[in-house]
């Protein structure tokens, strides 16, 4: 579970803060767990629901640092951005490079957060289609479709990458 | 039933990486080049997320863990 939250938001720290909240959230409800549900799948969409959310939020406020809604011409844009100074690269950020540098890493941090969980569950996990669809409450016709292209999306960042 | 000539679609080349085609359409996939090298970049992707490493959590994660989870006390009370 740690792996998949880590490699939606590809920070370390926080994918613990996300494990630590999805484990909590778990052990505090867990007089809501239906034992019809298989207990794991629980867990990963307790996690998955928490990157989505993180991501969610990241991309509002990746908005405003693009400016404001308003802006329309380029010039308004620049003025209500928000300047962000160089940031030195820590140990951390140094781990996170070397284990999340290579290139297929890379090419599934570019896939859609959607296509992400998907092939990460079936691939790296090991789910099935079914237990994906389970999962992540979704039918299972989208499962196949997210996952088919999610695999079409990172042969082609690989194949460019080769090129 | 499958036509045995017809391409090999995701569904059958993602059972070929793993290596659970029904031998008919290994028959197909024998003869047809371009369901080849179709199949043959799908392994590669397939194969390349099945070896990806697992991470896990730092030291310590278990007990902050538990540190915050509510603990049901034998006097029915709860404790964090």
């Amino acid at each position: 579970m740690f792996s998949l939250l880590y490699r939606m938001v590809r920070d370390r720290a926080l994918a613990e803060d996300l494990a630590q909240e999805t484990f909590i959230k778990v052990l505090n409800g867990i007089k809501s767990y239906r034992p019809e549900f298989k207990f794991s799948s629980w867990i990963f969409k307790i996690a998955n629901n928490a990157a989505i959310d993180h991501l969610r939020r990241k991309s509002i406020d990746t908005l405003s640092l693009d400016g404001a809604p308003s802006a329309e011409t380029p010039d308004q844009v620049r003025a209500t951005s928000l300047q962000l100074g160089d940031r030195a690269e820590s140990p951390l950020d140094e781990v996170e490079s070397r284990e999340l540098g290579t290139a297929i890493e890379r090419a599934i941090a570019r896939l859609r957060p959607e296509y992400r969980s998907c092939i990460l569950l079936r691939h790296v996990e090991g789910y099935s289609y079914e237990e994906i669809a389970e999962t992540l409450d979704l039918p299972l016709g989208t499962v196949k479709t997210y996952i088919h292209r999610a695999r079409n999306e990172l042969r082609g960042y690989l194949d460019d990458r080769r090129e | 039933m499958t036509d045995i000539s017809m391409h090999l679609n995701t569904d059958e080349i993602e059972l070929w990486a793993q290596g659970l085609l029904p031998a008919a359409r290994a028959i197909h996939l024998a003869d047809c080049s371009l369901c080849r090298v179709e199949a043959d970049r799908e392994r590669k992707v397939i194969l390349a997320l099945v070896q990806l490493p697992k991470f896990a959590p730092t030291a310590g994660f278990a007990d902050r863990v538990m540190a915050q989870v509510k603990v049901h006390a034998p006097s029915g009370d709860w404790t964090a």
